[in-house]
């Protein structure tokens, strides 16, 4: 058979894309262990017994909330991923399952915040969140990345739901199942994948945001680490071993659950992928 | 089912996301809106303006100026993903989905990874990297014997904002590769077999047959891309800063509309000219998605298999 | 149209030999059905002619030309899949023509091919539809219809009926053979339906585990199986087998007795046997005999005028035999079983047929 693109061809350009990918990241992690000489007339070479210094993270960690910001962040994706998921899944039930009056509107009202950023509103959400009192708390920003991802958890879980069979919550109702346990003891154990696929598209972009943290909770120790990245960056930008060290500290964790989940993490994105 | 206990039903179930949603995400666009309509006093109140604020952004060679350069600057930012990062994608998709590919998951998961980091992070990142002070890229550029296409490209208004579009770009040609990549995936081997017996060749076959079955997907991905683009922010603040230098060259919506409302060294904050400026991106945007759900989507057949 | 000759073809999947020391003549005008178990390598052999799979080794020639090397279009073959691997974009008049443009061939003639192909598939209607607008059958039939305008040397037809419902299927089918005639085509067709390999082919390959097992005429080899695999595989239900040992004049099977059978040179005293027999060639017999055994009734099968019934022998065995008309037999009878003497069939511990 003849093939118009060899098999080198092939792994020549994506392994080049790959090392494009993979070189800056692998060139800050490096350089971060080793001392400032090193970084600047050596940054290619991996880092030695003899160039080592770990003087950036020992200012990264003495200087800065760093550890808590992590927490800050842990505690908003886990909290966004666990009310998106819940009113989510609640939400798509109720519109799949029951047909009511406004179903099909209530359906379309959701569906808004698919296509329009919900950054949109910045100035009304920060004087709402003035208001409320919520100003630089956690709790602020698991409201708004709840209300924001939840347009299309809804639409995910609602195509999923759809396909449970219908036999099955028949069946259940016939076994004298309540409409809230149909839902909690078949429904939601079924659309478990689903789920896992909703908790991938929450979780990537809420860790990431710079804006909401920056608007809503931008001092007080509620920094993300996103943002506390940002600052302490800010605040040492010449202090080349710090800026390093920090910059590692934000990429390594997310770069090892990465690696680590990676499979189910593609798996997850390629199964929502709209057809 | 008693009329009580159904309504108590749906209340429960639909209650907490309407709820949510409603105020965080609706009212706060609507609030918006109607927040361009007015302008606010020395004293505090708020006085109707009509559509005053948007004559005034529009006309107004202080409000002017910026607005329409963040929008064309904005423009060239989403022209620059079209033009660079789609295409990309759709190669390394296409390469990817090849059959009998070894190493196939290992390039995915390494390809995808920068696409996984904050922007904040991977503008700093590369910060550094195109710095004269550490000069990684200087150095790149003298292996190639090209050291003297070298310039401070972030720091040059006339490179500027290519530059920050590339390394976007850069960050999420994972995006629409692993859409792209999943579609494909999504074709029966045999209708590839059919057209090989066809006699088409590899490049044939992706040709007339892939790529008709993908345009869906593309459609899908540019349009996430207009958003995307419209909406971006992180990675021109984290690089630039809220001014978005030099002299402006990078600033797009998102910027001038967070220096517009929070104030800058150079202004004070204008929460009225804030919501008129994101009404404006709102705008853009509906346009956008508008323009891909009545024109290019009807015209975009979907294919089942 | 076309010889089709493969010597010693092998083919492996990295370290997996999935095809082995394959020999098989395809006469001009032939209609060859190869059947086998799921896994066997049937699709992969007919890939393999096509040229959508290299080969490890061994050599394909196609009517007098060496195509182990050409691409699939230049084999002068044609294929049609099992989903039928239509394309969804196109209409059925730019599916059937999709290939010949590529070809090269001019647009009218093109145009020419495919009316006629319509015309012989009563398609004409169609030809502006989309394949999703079609019933299974219609896109079965523009399946067929890509194919014949191809003018290829060979058809290859990979189980091109399993998405079809019964009674289409047996439509079909008749529309094969009739094409088959029309077209005076070389044809290779995979197939897991017993009666399509009957009733369609001149000459059954019958695969197991990349191997021929077999190969011959239908009645061939419902007669005379080669060995213990292809007369179980041919043939529904499949052949009963008794294990036994071959004794002065016939044949010992342990609790069941003995039969008298005559036995063919090579066989010596001694020697583990098996004995096989179809349900057809069995019958529900009153009292003992020669060629008669003890039976219990586990399960009796009726389908109308002919039915099976399943009976446990003495030894434990249950066989299955074919039962005509009313015999009142039911679940627990105790009846005996009668062999036809015609039409038993020895195979030797190695699994080979003997005589
Ligand atoms: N691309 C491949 N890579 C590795 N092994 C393969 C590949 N294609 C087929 N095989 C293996 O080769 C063997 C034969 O496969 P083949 O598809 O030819 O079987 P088949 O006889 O057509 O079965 P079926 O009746 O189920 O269609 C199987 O064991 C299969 O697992
Ligand atoms: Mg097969």
């Amino acid at each position: 058979m003849r093939k118009p693109l060899s098999a080198f061809a092939v792994h020549a350009i994506l392994g080049l894309y790959t090392l494009l990918a993979l070189f800056p990241i692998v060139l800050v992690v490096m350089n971060s262990f080793k001392a400032k000489r090193a970084i600047f007339n050596t940054p290619l070479r991996p880092p030695t017994p003899s160039n080592f210094d770990p003087i950036g993270y020992a200012r990264v960690f003495d200087d800065s909330a760093l550890p808590f910001y992590y927490l800050n962040s842990i505690t908003v994706t886990a909290g966004a991923i666990f009310f998106t998921l819940l009113f989510g899944a609640m939400a798509a039930w109720a519109l799949t399952e029951y047909k009511f009056r406004f179903n099909t509107l209530l359906a379309l009202f959701l569906s808004i915040g698919i296509m329009v950023p919900i950054r949109l509103g910045s100035v009304a959400i920060i004087q709402l969140v003035a208001e409320l009192n919520l100003i630089n708390t956690l709790t602020a920003l698991i409201l708004v990345y709840t209300a924001q991802n939840l347009p299309l958890a809804i639409f995910i879980l609602s195509e999923f739901i759809a396909q449970i069979p219908k036999d099955l919550r028949e069946a259940a109702r016939c076994d004298g199942l309540t409409e809230y346990n149909i839902f909690f003891h078949i429904i939601l154990p079924l659309i478990r994948p689903a789920m896992a696929t909703v908790a991938v598209f929450t979780m990537i972009p809420v860790w990431n945001d710079l804006w909401f943290p920056l608007l809503l909770a931008p001092a007080g120790g509620k920094q993300t680490i996103t943002l506390g990245v940002q600052q302490f960056l800010g605040q040492y930008i010449t202090d080349w071993n710090a800026v390093l060290a920090a910059l590692s500290a934000a990429i390594v964790p997310v770069l090892l659950l990465y690696v680590i989940f990676s499979r189910q993490l593609i798996r997850g994105l390629t199964s929502g992928a709209v057809k | 089912m008693p009329q009580g206990a159904y309504l108590r039903l749906l209340l429960f179930f639909l209650g907490p996301a309407v709820l949510v949603y409603s105020l965080f995400s609706i009212y706060p666009l609507l609030a918006t809106i109607i927040n361009s309509l007015y302008s606010r006093q020395n004293d505090g109140a708020y006085l109707w303006e009509g559509l005053g604020n948007f004559r005034t952004l529009l006309l107004d060679p202080t409000w002017s100026v910026p607005f329409w350069n963040a929008l064309r600057n904005n423009f060239i930012f989403f022209l620059i993903h079209m033009c660079v990062q789609n295409p990309i994608g759709l190669l390394l998709a296409a390469l990817l989905s090849l059959p009998r590919l070894r190493f196939r998951a290992t390039y995915r998961t390494l390809i995808f990874m920068p696409t996984m980091l904050s922007v904040v992070v991977i503008g700093f990142v590369w910060q550094l990297i195109l710095s004269p002070l550490w000069g990684i890229a200087r150095m790149f550029l003298n292996f190639f014997g090209l050291g003297f296409l070298f310039a401070p490209w972030l720091g040059v208004e006339s490179s500027a904002l290519i530059t920050v579009s590339l390394i976007s770009v850069w960050q999420f040609v994972g995006i629409p590769m692993i859409l792209i990549y999943t579609a494909l995936l999504a074709i029966p081997d045999e209708l590839i077999d059919a057209a090989t017996v066809d006699g088409l060749n590899q490049f044939q076959a992706f040709v007339w047959v892939k790529l008709p079955l993908i345009w869906p997907t593309i459609g899908l991905v540019s349009i996430l891309t207009f958003v995307n683009n419209f909406n971006a922010f992180d990675l021109i603040y984290a690089m630039k800063g809220a001014l978005a230098g030099p002299n402006f060259s990078t600033d797009i919506m998102g910027t001038l509309f967070y220096r517009t409302f929070f104030g800058n060294q150079l202004q004070l904050g204008n929460p009225s000219m804030g919501s008129a400026i994101a009404t404006m991106m709102l705008i853009v945007i509906l346009t956008g998605v508008m323009v891909y759900l009545f024109l290019v989507q009807r015209r975009i057949q979907r294919y089942s298999f | 149209m076309a010889e089709v000759v493969i010597e010693k073809l092998s083919k492996s999947f990295g370290s997996v030999e999935v095809l082995k020391d394959i020999d098989l003549t395809v006469g001009d005008g032939a209609f060859v059905v190869l059947v086998g178990p799921s896994g066997c390598g049937k699709s992969t052999l007919l890939r393999s002619i096509a040229g959508l799979e290299d080969v490890s080794g061994g050599a394909i020639t196609i009517g007098g030309r060496k195509v182990n090397d050409l691409a699939p279009a230049q084999r002068e073959i044609a294929m049609v899949f099992q989903s039928y691997a239509l394309y969804p974009h196109m209409d059925v008049a730019a599916n059937m023509g999709f290939g010949l443009k590529f070809a090269g061939i001019p647009k009218a003639e093109i145009a020419a091919r495919v009316s006629e192909a319509a015309r012989i598939l009563q398609l004409e209607p169609l030809l502006k539809r989309r394949p999703r607008e079609l019933s299974g059958g219609q896109r079965q039939r523009v399946a067929i219809g890509r194919a014949i305008v191809r003018k290829p040397q060979v058809f290859l037809f990979d189980e091109p009926l399993s998405n079809l419902d019964a009674a289409l299927r047996i439509n079909t089918r008749v529309e094969i053979a009739k094409l088959h005639k029309l077209l005076a085509a070389t044809i290779v067709y995979v197939t897991h339906d017993q009666v399509e390999a009957m009733t369609l082919a001149d000459k059954i390959v019958v695969m197991n585990q990349g191997r021929i097992e077999q190969q011959g005429k239908p009645l061939d080899l419902y007669y005379r199986p080669a060995n213990l695999f292809v007369a179980g595989f041919i043939g529904s239900p499949a052949m009963n087998f008794l294990k036994g040992e071959v004794v002065a004049g016939g044949t010992g099977l342990g609790a069941d007795g003995r039969i008298a059978i005559a036995l063919p040179p090579g066989a010596t005293p001694g020697m583990k046997v098996t004995l096989g027999i179809r349900p057809e060639h069995m019958s529900i017999a009153v009292g003992g005999g020669d060629l008669h055994l003890a039976a219990t009734v586990e399960l009796v099968e009726r389908l109308g005028e002919t039915g099976f019934a399943h009976l446990r022998l003495a030894s434990g065995t249950v066989v299955i035999a074919e039962i005509r008309g009313e015999t009142g037999l039911k679940t627990g009878d105790r009846t005996h079983v009668a062999l036809d003497p015609a039409h038993l069939h020895l195979f030797g511990a190695d699994g080979r047929r003997l005589g």
